[in-house]
């Protein structure tokens, strides 16, 4: 069974000049221990899945949700917003684009790693938590855990940073890791190196991932098996090989063209609609789909 | 914290604000012992001494009843700064918390809050004053309310506009991930990141909440005679000028001293808690 089952998902925001939809009907699973990339261009909805499969959304005023989403086999929308709460932090966790805004500036990184331990064991001491916490930020190769835990965010480097945050979204052993673009605001060698660290991480501990990202040449790399958005649309999904060795649909293809190469050349454009786009989901041979 | 120090003590004005403010504290704590002539705080009559220009007996001279204008200073210190402690005790726990509120939960919330706290801002802050002293006796504690009323919205207002900065910030979105109340956002995560401008403000705020309540008074509706008041004092003299100066050049400038100490701290504090923001 599935831990992650969407099924015909779709999300519409009321405004007040109308309804904007925004999904269309996505559908993608993801099993135990698997690792599962969302690709697509900004603004397709990669992020927004993301937030409903945490159950953010669900309570905004102008949000319309329909469609399933199952988690561990239990109906997101059949759970009251306490049991959401509940899921959030312990059995789903998150990783964000931007690592230092992501820590509180005014306290220390202890602090804050015993908020996140404590939504596991509420009664964590504070010399139990920072016990805890080294060992996970030692897990991380963070090689001075005392000085990294006694400094604010804005005394450390993103690339420490965003390996904090790893820690502290692995603290708690959730079944679900979602990462949405992590690492896109550093530099390219510190986020192949946590990205690395990532991918040890959650295969050791045989965590799924969904992990959202625009770049390409790092989905190839971390996932298994590979969506492509399109304007709320999955237009592709198969095992990563499959989908960039042969990509079937006309929007996969036309962003993988989009990919720069190190030998320069001038990029192709993505138009903004063409008709092929809007062609039906191209599957790539996976059992179950 | 000892950096903060040495930075708030290393700007030439912003010591002299902190050197201000604490003898004004000293004055209003001590009253009792430096006051020449204490029993002047109430209702004395000493005509033989009345109306006297400064002197080695009365250092600022004394007024029209013969009490001595300096003791009555250093008592009108103490009831300003008491009133000054009351009014942003009452008026900036309300406010943060309401301005917490509008920003984070936003919708209704921030509609029914922001509103109202538009109506108390669009009226003059001394007239609002003035009308609710003018509907209550002008006592101490109407004072205290009425000034209260017209402080609370400025934190509102502050701490809304941080909030919903804020708001946006990764840590935010972090928080709601691991799934924190929302209570525990507003008042753990995002509260303390709005201490610094509180701070800052509360600071300032202290030196006009005492011009205010002069203000009141000078107007006759703060504190009543035979209380001493920096306010009335100031009022009560302006009849005698350019003759009897010292009945409300002196009580002006306790005035002008405490608010210019406590806005060179305001001032100070505002270039230590923005620089490394």
């Amino acid at each position: 069974m599935s831990l992650l089952e969407v099924r015909n998902l779709t999300l519409s925001f009321r405004l007040w000049s109308g309804i904007v939809d925004v999904l269309h009907g996505i559908a993608l699973s993801i099993a135990k221990g698997e690792r599962v990339a969302l690709v697509g261009e900004s603004g397709s909805g990669k992020s927004v899945t993301a937030r409903i499969v945490l159950g953010l959304l669900q309570d905004l005023p102008g949000a319309q949700i329909g469609g399933e989403v199952r988690f561990n086999g239990r109906d997101l929308a059949s759970l009251s917003r306490h049991e959401r709460e509940a899921l959030r932090g312990r059995d789903i966790s998150m990783i964000f684009q931007d690592p230092t805004s992501s820590l509180n500036p005014v306290y220390k990184i202890a602090p804050q790693f015993r908020e996140v331990l404590a939504r596991r064991t509420p009664r964590i001491t504070l010399a139990e938590a920072r016990e805890r916490a080294t060992a996970l930020l030692q897990e991380v190769a963070i090689t001075e855990p005392a000085r990294v835990l006694d400094s604010y965010p804005f005394q450390l480097s993103g690339g420490m940073n965003q390996r904090v945050m790893i820690a502290m979204a692995l603290a708690n052993r959730p079944a679900l890791l979602l990462a949405d673009e992590p690492g896109t605001a550093l530099d390219v060698t510190v986020q192949a190196q946590t990205l690395d660290l990532m991918a040890r991480l959650v295969a050791d501990h045989g965590t799924s991932v969904l992990f959202i990202s625009h770049n390409l040449g790092v989905v190839r790399e971390f996932a298994d098996r590979t969506y492509v958005i399109y304007r709320g649309r999955i237009v592709e999904a198969g095992p990563t090989q499959a989908v960039f060795e042969a990509p079937g649909h006309a929007y996969t293809r036309a962003l993988m063209a989009a990919q720069p190469r190190l030998t320069g050349g001038a990029l192709p454009d993505i138009v903004e609609r063409d008709p092929r786009f809007f062609d039906p989901v191209v599957l790539h041979g996976v059992p179950g789909c | 914290m000892r950096r903060a120090l040495t930075i708030l003590t290393g700007n030439p004005l912003t010591l002299t604000g902190l050197v201000l403010v604490a003898l004004v504290v000293l004055a209003a704590a001590l009253a009792d012992v430096l006051a020449p002539f204490p029993v002047h705080r109430g209702a004395v009559v000493d005509f033989v001494n009345f109306n006297k220009p400064p002197s080695s007996d009365y250092w600022m001279g004394t007024d029209l009843v013969g009490r001595d204008l300096f003791s009555r200073i250093l008592y009108a210190y103490r009831i300003s700064l008491i009133l000054c402690a009351v009014v942003l005790a009452i008026a900036v726990p309300v406010g943060v918390v309401l301005g917490v509120m509008a920003g984070y939960l936003g919708g209704w919330w921030e509609y029914g809050l922001m509103r109202v706290t538009d109506v108390f801002l669009s009226i003059p802050p001394l007239v609002l004053a003035m009308s609710i002293m003018g509907v209550l006796s002008p006592t101490l504690v109407n004072g205290m309310m009425a000034v209260t009323a017209m402080w609370w919205p400025w934190y509102t207002r502050l701490v809304y506009n941080i909030t919903r900065g804020e708001k946006a910030e990764g840590y935010v979105l972090a928080a709601e991930v691991i799934g924190a109340t929302r209570a525990h956002i507003m008042f753990r995560e995002i509260l303390p990141n709005c201490v610094p401008a509180i701070v800052t403000k509360m600071t300032l705020d202290a030196g006009f909440v005492i011009l205010i309540v002069s203000s009141l008074s000078f107007l006759g509706l703060g504190v009543q005679p035979p209380t001493p008041d920096l306010g009335s004092m100031v009022a009560e003299g302006a009849k005698y000028l350019p003759d009897s100066w010292w009945l409300s050049v002196f009580p002006g400038l306790a005035i002008l001293i405490a608010v210019f100490g406590f806005n060179l701290i305001g001032d100070g504090l505002r270039d230590i808690l923005g620089a490394h923001r």
